[in-house]
This record gives C-alpha cells, sequence and structure tokens, in this order.
C-alpha cells in the first residue's frame, strides 16, 4: 500500500479503486448481518426492560407463562448473543481482513446470504422456543439442541472465507495487529461452541461438571469472541482515525498471544467450593486474576496510541464510540478479576455481578466497538453520509448511561447481595428476602435498559435509512463536532 | 484486478468519497512500555498466583472443597467433619464448657458459688457423687434448703429446671464438664443417660433435698465410651440396681 515515488498519483488512485471494489464485494453479507443484527440487538433490549420489570413486578402485563421472568431473561440474552452479538461480529470481521488483507470477496456471496438468512430464522425459532417453555435450561445455551448444528455450520460459512483472505493476503509488518484477533475469533468460536454443545448435550451423566462447562463456554465466548473482535476493530479503527501509528507493537503481540493462552481456561471459578474438583476453580480464578495482563497490555497499548488526539475522539462517531468501547475492556477486565479471586469472588459468587460482567463486556465493550466500526464501514458500502449528527449523540450518550448503569448498579448489587447471603445472621431467612432487598438495583436495571432501547431505536433507524440509500448525499462525513483547525481540508477531517 | 492498472477517470468519479478520504493504513511503532506499567503486571501475576496453591486442593480429582489443606474437614459449623479429630469426652469437655454458661451465672465461672446464695459446685458431694441425683437436680430443678461442704443454702425459688430448654446431648455435655473441672474428677455423662432419666421421671415440680436422698449413691447405668472421661471411673462398673 506504500506509494511508489514514480507514479504517486496513479497508485492512488488505483488504491482508492481497490479499496472501493473489495468494499463492494462484501457489500450485500455486511449490510445484511448488520440490519438484522440491529433488529436483535433492538429486541433484546426491549426483553431485558421487560423481564427486570418482571423481576420487580411479577404481575405486569399480566398472568401470562410465555412472559415471565425465567423465560424472558434467557430469551433476552440469547437475542443479545446470538441475534446481535455473534452477527454483527461476523459483519466487522468480513469487512476488516477483506480490508486488511486486500482481497475481494470473490465467490459465494449467495453462500454468505443463505447462510445469514438460516441464522435468523434459527435464532427466531430458538428465542420462540425459550418464549414457549422448552428452554435446555443451560446458560446461554437456552435454545433448543436443533438450533446449535445450524449455528455452527452458518458461522463456519463466514469462518472459511475469512480464514482464506488472511492464508492470501500479503502480510507486510503490521499486518497482523488487527488481523489475528480477527483470525482468532474465526478458529476459536466454532471450538469453545463445539466443545461446550458435544458435552453438554452429547454426554450423558455429567452431573455437576456440567454447570461448570457452561460457566466455561459463556466465558470463552466473551474471551475469546467478543474480546477478540472488539479489540481487533479498536486496533483497526483507531489508527485509522487518528492518523497515529499503533504505538507498539511488541505490547500488541503479547497482549494477543496472553490472551489466547490464558481465555480458554477461566470460568469454572464460578462454583469456587461447590461440588467440582478444587483445583477446576482455582485454575479459573487464577486465570480469571491473570487476564488483566494482555486486558492491561492492551489497555496501555491504546493509551500509549492516542495519547494527545483525544480532540478527534470528540469529532469522529466511530472514534468516540471506538474509544469508548475500548476504556469499557479494562473495567470488564477488573470485574471478571473481582468475581474470579477467592478473596471477594465468595462474596460475589451467584449474584448480579455476574451479570455486570456479561453485560460490560458484550455491550460496554464489544458492542460499543462494533457500533463505531459501523458508524465507518456503513457509508461505505451504502455510498451515503450518515444522515443526522443528533441521533448518533443520542445512540453515544443513552448506550454509555444506559450501560454505565446497569454494570455499576449490578456491581454494588452483587456486594449487596453477597455480604447478606454470606452474613450468618442471615442464615435462617427466606431466600426472597434477599431477592426483595435487590428490588431497588433491579429497578434501576430496567430504567438502564429502557435507555439502551431508547439509543437503538435510534440507532436501527439511522441504520436502515442508511441501508435504503437515503442517507446524505455528500463528500464530507457526518461529524459530531467540527473541527476549531480551519486549515483541515474537510477530506482530511477523521471519519 | 485489470482495472485498477489502468484506472480513469470516470471509475474514479464514481469512487465514493468515504474511501477517498480515508488515511493509510499504517505499521505500528515499537515505543517502550512504561516501567510501572511492568511492575503493576507482575503484581497481577502474584495476585492470579495466590489462587492456586493451597486452593487447589492438591490437584486431586477427588478434593473438592477449597479449604482441604486446613485439615479442618468441612468448615460449615456442625458440618461432616468439625472436631472430628477430638474424642467423645474432649468432644463433651469442649462443648461443655460453651454450655457452661447458662450455669456460670450463679455459680460463677470458678464453680465455687456465692456464699448464702447459690452453692459451690467444686468439690460437690452433689456434683461428683451420683449420677442419678445430678441429673434429675438439672433435669427438674431444686428447691428448699441445701447443704454443701458444711455451708447451708437456701436459695428463694431454688434453681430453675433446665430439662426443657436443653436437650439431652447439651446437658450430658455440661455436666460432663462439671464433673471434670475445678479440681472435680468423675466418669461423663452421655446423653443416653440424660435421656434415660428423662424418660422415667415426669415430674414438673422442683425437687427438695430429702426427696432426691434415695438417688444419692446411684449412678446411671449405660454405657461409657472408652478413653480418658471413663479411666476416673470410682463406679466404671455401673451401681446397677
Amino acid at each position: 500500500m506504500q506509494t511508489t515515488p514514480a507514479t504517486p498519483d496513479t497508485d492512488l488512485q488505483a488504491d482508492n479503486l481497490r479499496r472501493a471494489a473489495i468494499d463492494k464485494s462484501v457489500k450485500g453479507p455486511v449490510l445484511f448481518l448488520f440490519t438484522n443484527g440491529a433488529f436483535w440487538l433492538m429486541l433484546s433490549t426491549l426483553l431485558g426492560v421487560l423481564a427486570a420489570i418482571k423481576l420487580v413486578e411479577p404481575e405486569f402485563l399480566g398472568d401470562c407463562q410465555y412472559i415471565t421472568y425465567g423465560r424472558l431473561q434467557p430469551a433476552h440474552i440469547n437475542a443479545l448473543v446470538y441475534g446481535w452479538g455473534v452477527q454483527a461480529a461476523l459483519g466487522v470481521m468480513l469487512w476488516i481482513m477483506a480490508r486488511r488483507s486486500g482481497q475481494e470477496l470473490k465467490s459465494g456471496k449467495s453462500l454468505l446470504i443463505t447462510a445469514g438468512v438460516f441464522w435468523n430464522i434459527t435464532i427466531t425459532l430458538g428465542v420462540l422456543a425459550i418464549l414457549m417453555g422448552k428452554s435446555t435450561s443451560i446458560e446461554w445455551l437456552e435454545m433448543p439442541k436443533f438450533v446449535w448444528p445450524v449455528l455452527l455450520t452458518c458461522f463456519l460459512c463466514y469462518a472459511w472465507p475469512i480464514a482464506r483472505m488472511f492464508g492470501r493476503a500479503f502480510r507486510p509488518e503490521g499486518f497482523m495487529v488487527s488481523t489475528w484477533y480477527i483470525l482468532g475469533a474465526c478458529f476459536w468460536f466454532p471450538w469453545i461452541f463445539i466443545t461446550a454443545n458435544v458435552a453438554l448435550h452429547c454426554l450423558p451423566g455429567l452431573g455437576a461438571l456440567g454447570a461448570g462447562i457452561d460457566a466455561w463456554y459463556i466465558h470463552g465466548v466473551i474471551l475469546l469472541f467478543f474480546v477478540p473482535v472488539g479489540v481487533g476493530a479498536a486496533y483497526y479503527f483507531i489508527p485509522k482515525i487518528t492518523g497515529q501509528p499503533i504505538a507498539s507493537q511488541q505490547l500488541a503481540s503479547a497482549g494477543f498471544w496472553t490472551l489466547a493462552i490464558l481465555g480458554g481456561w477461566t470460568g469454572m471459578q464460578k462454583y469456587m467450593g461447590g461440588p467440582l474438583p478444587a483445583w477446576m476453580s482455582s485454575i479459573g480464578a487464577c486465570t480469571g486474576v491473570l487476564l488483566l495482563i494482555p486486558v492491561g497490555l492492551v489497555g496501555l497499548n491504546h493509551h500509549l496510541t492516542t495519547l494527545g488526539k483525544h480532540s478527534s475522539v470528540a469529532s469522529s462517531p466511530t472514534l468516540r464510540f471506538v474509544f469508548f468501547g475500548a476504556l469499557f475492556y479494562p473495567v470488564s477486565g477488573l470485574i471478571l478479576a473481582l468475581n474470579s479471586a477467592f478473596w471477594t469472588g465468595s462474596g460475589l459468587q451467584f449474584t448480579q455481578s455476574w451479570y455486570s460482567f456479561q453485560v460490560v463486556s458484550v455491550y460496554g465493550f464489544f458492542s460499543m466497538c462494533v457500533f463505531g466500526a459501523i458508524y465507518y464501514i456503513v457509508p461505505r458500502l451504502s455510498g451515503c453520509e450518515w444522515l443526522s449528527v443528533r441521533l448518533i449523540r443520542n445512540h453515544f450518550w443513552f448506550s454509555v448511561y444506559g450501560v454505565g448503569t446497569i454494570v455499576v448498579m449490578s456491581l454494588v448489587a452483587g456486594w449487596q447481595q453477597g455480604a447478606d447471603l454470606n452474613n450468618p445472621e442471615h442464615w435462617d431467612q427466606t431466600f426472597m428476602n434477599h431477592v426483595i432487598n435487590s428490588r431497588p438495583y433491579v429497578v434501576s436495571r430496567a430504567v438502564a435498559w429502557a435507555l439502551i432501547s431508547f439509543s437503538n431505536f435510534m440507532f436501527l433507524l439511522h441504520l436502515l435509512l442508511m441501508v435504503a440509500g437515503l442517507g446524505r448525499r455528500s463528500s464530507a462525513p457526518t461529524l459530531l463536532e467540527h473541527d476549531h483547525d480551519d486549515h483541515a481540508l474537510p477530506h482530511e477531517a477523521h471519519a | 484486478m485489470s482495472a485498477s492498472a489502468h484506472p480513469d477517470s470516470t471509475d474514479l468519479d464514481r469512487l465514493h468519497t468515504a474511501v477517498k478520504r480515508e488515511k493509510e493504513d499504517l505499521a505500528p511503532e515499537s515505543k517502550p512500555a512504561p516501567l510501572w506499567a511492568m511492575f503493576l503486571l507482575m503484581l497481577v501475576a502474584i495476585v492470579a498466583g495466590g489462587q492456586l496453591g493451597p486452593m487447589a486442593g492438591g490437584w486431586s480429582f477427588d478434593v473438592s472443597n477449597p479449604f482441604a489443606f486446613a485439615g479442618g474437614g468441612d468448615p460449615r459449623p456442625g458440618g461432616a467433619g468439625a472436631g472430628g479429630a477430638l474424642d467423645p469426652f474432649a468432644k463433651a469437655m469442649k462443648k461443655g464448657s460453651s454450655g457452661y454458661a447458662v450455669c456460670g451465672g450463679c455459680h460463677q465461672g470458678n464453680g465455687g458459688g456465692l456464699p448464702g446464695q447459690f452453692p459451690p459446685l467444686a468439690n460437690s458431694e452433689f456434683v461428683v457423687g451420683g449420677t442419678e441425683r445430678l441429673i434429675r437436680i438439672v433435669q427438674h430443678g431444686l428447691t428448699g434448703p441445701v447443704t454443701v461442704n458444711g455451708q447451708g443454702f437456701n436459695t428463694p425459688g431454688g434453681m430453675q429446671p433446665f430439662g426443657a430448654a436443653m436437650s439431652s446431648e447439651d446437658l450430658a455435655n455440661v455436666l460432663t464438664f462439671v464433673r471434670n473441672s475445678w479440681g472435680n474428677e468423675a466418669p461423663m455423662i452421655t446423653k443416653e443417660m440424660v435421656q434415660k432419666v428423662r424418660d422415667e421421671e415426669k415430674r414438673t415440680a422442683q425437687w427438695t433435698v430429702p426427696e432426691l436422698e434415695p438417688f444419692a449413691k446411684k449412678d446411671v447405668p449405660g454405657e461409657i465410651p472408652a478413653g480418658p472421661g471413663a479411666t476416673a471411673a470410682p463406679a466404671a462398673a455401673p451401681a446397677a440396681k
């Protein structure tokens, strides 16, 4: 991509053309995934509001079995994880890998769309099955058995071309920084997914170990799928928009490999002191704390990269989302460490603080990075610019305040619940008292999901207008604030 | 790829401007990482290491208790193995010493009683003598004048019955403790003995000393577990009726 001295202009034009051709080749599948993902996110946040309300006021909307808390909560999480999370991640992975490898998506576009359609149909059936009471009761794998082979096949339909692009690419120095993570996510998700499903659905008589495997699965999906995609996107977009190279190749490399090595060892500390062999939760606890190392390395690298460039965070929608997403990464690492270490984990065990970790990882970190990516990618695919600064700003602020509220309140709630549960004075109390005591926190959760729901309504609306080609026809990007530097040409602005 | 080799202006005009204004992909630099960050990460590794070690239960598939290294068995109060290392007599003495808190209010912590009000337990014939009388006093209470070690006592109201409030095991533990403290030495009383008296005698009124005279030298028959509690037995072969 370096311009040669001989014909810089022609080369630049050729490069522009090449990138435009790449964008065009992945346009269909990527926009399909983003749009459907946004619908699922909308639904998931609404279910989140409803589930939180039902936890406080079980009679809300009548005494109907389909909308009891026990069915709404898994439906909400499954829609969030598989409907929005994995789908949007695949879109971002496909686009970044195509761009970074300089490879067009040569063939199989119709296969990708078909896989996407099947993915959505399957999840629709799965979520409906949960609401009908056919849940498997395995956390994050509540959808019935028949769903899993279909989802796996659809995922592999996407992972294969992405991995092939990587294989064919010319890989200059520094190529790996973001593509490592994308490639890793392509392989790790199927590995975790197959292992967990085979173990939980095919092996008989697992007993308590099944619960441990499920906790391992949840942490695996977060740490080896959502986290790599979020970090990969942040590593791609932060230098792309600030024009500042990543500060340290060595830190990036160390951060990736430590995550790759540690990510698959944690989860079973959820059952510390429980009926699993003690070393299983001990290793999980150790790794949960050790994961602060990759988190710290990535955070440090981003910090060194963006030092002094914070003004573009205010103006570029992409950078603002990615930057705040990247800020949530250390937060999620800290919460995981708190949940994991025996010292604090014995208090936070089986409390809302585990929900706090799931939400901060999937929404606070991963989704915010992906929103940033979508604000960058979609104008290049749809050929028009984002319509409204106000919609983007609202999407950002309501999301940040919403997810911040959920994370802080769930953490405080977890602390309080854990202290109550462990207090010998409370051993003769019925469990219902603990549920009643946590009601204020659940009310705040309902309010927070409502804020997020509102923000995603605007996001969905905005995205649909863009996909329909109704965006702004302009050569200037949609910026949240205009640079005070008047000398800057519009096309040099951050977009 | 042939198109990109000879780009013409028409293609470029059609290019969306978003692609044109993009910045180049940049190769990462190699800035040094600050030293304090490395120290922080080492700190993390040390804390993480603390989660292994004893918590891993010796890496055995059979150990699920992270506190197994402490050797105490199940750490929950009353859990399996709690105090499992103690022999029955030592266990009774340990539990009895905490149970004695109920008695100590009147008979005092040193078992000496209060002159004129509460009789002493140390060196008292009522305590180290026949177990039948001792159990009956505690089970049903005692009223009226008492003479212990040559001193007379007559507390208004007498001693309350404790049978209804305590289990036979708790009662047996306290009595074993009382019979083996402050210089007293006498065989332990088991919960079976207490239970036997309970089953035989259902009175609700307190005893008086003359009423108890027939039981003064009698021991309640029953097995005493082998160990220190049985060795001091003057009547190890119980004076069966």
